[in-house]
């Protein structure tokens, strides 16, 4: 629909004539403004605030760096069918300084952020993807010479705020899984001066970070977060809450393997180890690649990707509890514990069976007591016990 | 010391001078069975939660299996929740043999005869337990020990309940378990295997009650029915 390189971005434009230039009517705009609003959870009121401030914006000023990550988080933001407007806007505040996507290289890209943080100095949103590993002197990521922490200190300094894109900027991610050789932590372990926004998932969906950076531009600051650091309007339900497999798990309906009759007819996987109920995203409203689908959609199991450590904590990804000794044993816990339960049911038989041998022998060799009240304990039932007061 | 060891382990005389023990109060009776009823349905709906192992056929919106399993879990942990708040007022305001002083064996002698009660117990010695009225120091242990369970039990439940509205009281008081555990599936897994806690205390539980009753005739399961236990006039307990 709008091709990413018909219209430059021109050094004095508003977003909104840069906009209009590569085709985007009024109508569009403000229509995907609405969206916006909606996704962010703000009333309609919102709407033409939301649009005057994005049109009226003259130089976007989002510095986007990259540190030890897999692209994934950019990957996902840039692979849509049909670049949205909010592509656009994410194209244009991300072409200063985004390895993936800058056209420069080498010093002439180094350049390009230094000037870039020195115009803008104080008021810039800083977008990090990727974690900062600081083993050994930080020596497993340097970038011009330097390590990913001088850069991302460097970086965050003149920053207004700053926007921790994807599991790796938010924790640390799959480098960070025991026993985490590099040594690598999320942003908010380095920055704590200063905002840092979560957006939390490997990768997380494009349109929590556009609407995150929406939000900023228009409104001068962060959405509301929750304890993690993550937007609530996007990371305030549980997965489980809002899939379009819950009417299964209410009723009792499990797959139980990937090919039985129940996968087929798309039934809860909570079986075969889904952590939706475990797991804040809003996977299955705003789904994957322009709202196709998304993993539980098509059958597999979350696994748990927007929270914390999920690499240790969540797996294995296709059971219900953790592997938490890493050797397996949980995997049968129920089964020791069962057998623990009946182990306690027979030792205490047992124990039955022997005390009442013990009674037995000790009672033959009692002799026979007389009671104060005359009877005797071997008295035959016939004289009725009389007890007093 | 050795005429109040040979009181009550042999069978009570069927007749003579007895005495009324009143030993467990209403609220605590009341609570013992309002736990014990609750904890079987919180374990058979837990397990069923945990690992679904029956499931329905058919169309989902005729069935509503795993929401009832999970409506009874939350209305027998909160009946459970309800016996705590009465068993911790208790220990404050019940007799002797109730408050929270019978449920820390911590004196010499109650240490001294915590392992004479052990040593009864592993070597089928039951004359030579030193008898009590209320709880003996072994079971003054387990019990503390059982509370402390179900506590972890019920604040690991509370963490995992309160996930279901992350705006919700329930998520704002008990979200600080699963950081501090390492994350919600572990705090899962620790509820899971407490479970198994329960199920081995049950039979151990019910089998010395029973086993006690029989030995020495005294009255111990009515005890929990009635209030209390008739006990010869003379006999000497180290709780008298
Ligand atoms: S598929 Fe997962 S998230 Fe969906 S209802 Fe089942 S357990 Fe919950």
């Amino acid at each position: 629909m709008y091709s990413p390189t018909s219209h430059p971005w021109t050094e004095g434009e508003t977003l909104g004539h840069h906009l209009e230039q590569r085709g985007v009517s009024r109508r569009d705009f403000v229509e995907y403004c609405g969206g916006l609003c909606a996704v962010l959870g703000l009333g309609n009121l919102a709407v033409p605030r939301m649009a005057r401030a994005l049109q009226t914006l003259k130089r976007p000023s989002v510095i986007w760096i990259q540190l030890q990550e897999c692209t994934g988080c950019v990957e996902s933001v840039i692979r849509t069918s049909e670049p949205t407007i909010g592509n656009l806007i994410l194209d244009l505040v991300s072409l200063d300084y985004s390895h993936t996507l800058m056209a420069a290289a080498g010093h002439q890209a180094e350049d390009a952020l230094q000037s870039a943080m020195k115009q803008n100095a104080g008021k810039y949103l800083l977008v990090v993807t990727g974690s900062v590993p600081l083993a050994d002197g930080g020596v497993y990521l340097t970038i011009g010479g330097r390590t990913a922490e001088t850069i991302l200190k460097e970086a965050a300094a003149g920053a207004a705020a700053v926007v921790a894109v994807g599991a790796c900027a938010h924790w640390g991610s799959v480098q960070a899984a025991r026993p985490n050789p590099t040594g690598a932590v999320g942003v908010s372990a380095i920055i704590k001066d200063k905002p840092v926004i979560n957006i939390a998932g490997c990768p997380p969906i494009a349109d929590v970070i556009t609407a995150t950076v929406v939000h900023f531009l228009t409104f001068g600051r962060m959405p509301a977060t929750d304890g993690d650091g993550r937007p609530l309007f996007a990371y305030g339900a549980r997965i489980h809450d809002q899939c379009s497999r819950r009417a299964n798990f209410d009723a009792g309906q499990f797959v139980t393997s990937f090919d039985d009759d129940a996968a087929r007819q798309g039934w809860c996987l909570y079986h075969v180890g889904c952590k939706g109920p475990a797991t804040f995203s809003p996977c299955p409203i705003f789904q994957w690649n322009d709202a196709t689908s998304w993993p539980i959609g098509a059958g597999h199991p979350c696994l748990g990707c927007t929270e914390r450590h999920f690499w240790d904590t969540m797996t294995p990804f296709y059971g219900r509890l953790p592997d938490i000794g890493g050797f397996g044993v949980e995997r049968s816990a129920d089964i020791i514990g069962a057998a623990l339960a009946v182990g306690a049911t027979a030792g205490v038989a047992a124990h039955a069976v022997a005390t009442g041998i013990h009674e037995a022998r000790r009672r033959r060799s009692l002799p026979i007591v007389e009671a104060p009240g005359g009877g005797s304990s071997a008295a035959p039932p016939s004289s009725p016990p009389s007890v007093k007061e | 010391m050795s005429t109040i060891m040979a009181a009550p382990p042999k069978p009570l005389p069927r007749t003579g001078n007895y005495r009324w023990v009143s030993l467990w109060g209403v609220p605590i009776r009341v609570m013992h069975w309002a736990a014990a009823l609750s904890i079987v349905v919180l374990a058979v709906t837990g397990l069923y939660i945990g690992k679904p192992y029956f499931m329905t056929s058919g169309e989902a919106s005729s069935h509503f299996l795993m929401g009832w399993m999970r409506f009874l879990h939350f209305t027998a942990a909160g009946v459970v929740v309800m016996t705590a708040v009465v068993r911790v007022y208790w220990l404050f305001a019940g007799n002797r043999y109730e408050r929270w002083r019978a449920l820390v064996p911590v004196s010499r002698k109650n240490l001294r005869n915590l392992l004479r009660q052990a040593r009864a117990y592993v070597l089928v010695r039951p004359e030579e337990a030193p008898p009590y009225l209320g709880h003996n120091p072994l079971q003054q242990m387990s019990y503390t020990m059982l509370y402390a369970i179900a506590a972890a039990q019920v604040v690991t439940g509370f963490a995992l309940y309160g996930q279901y509205n992350s705006a919700g009281i329930f998520y704002r008081a008990f979200n600080w378990i699963g950081p501090l555990l390492g994350g919600i599936p572990n705090v899962r897994f620790i509820h899971h295997e407490i479970t198994w806690v329960f199920a081995i205390y049950l039979p151990i539980h019910v089998y010395l009650s029973i086993r006690a009753d029989v030995l020495e005739h005294n009255s111990t399961i009515s005890s929990i029915v009635s209030g209390g236990r008739m006990v010869p006039a003379d006999a000497k307990f180290q709780d008298d």
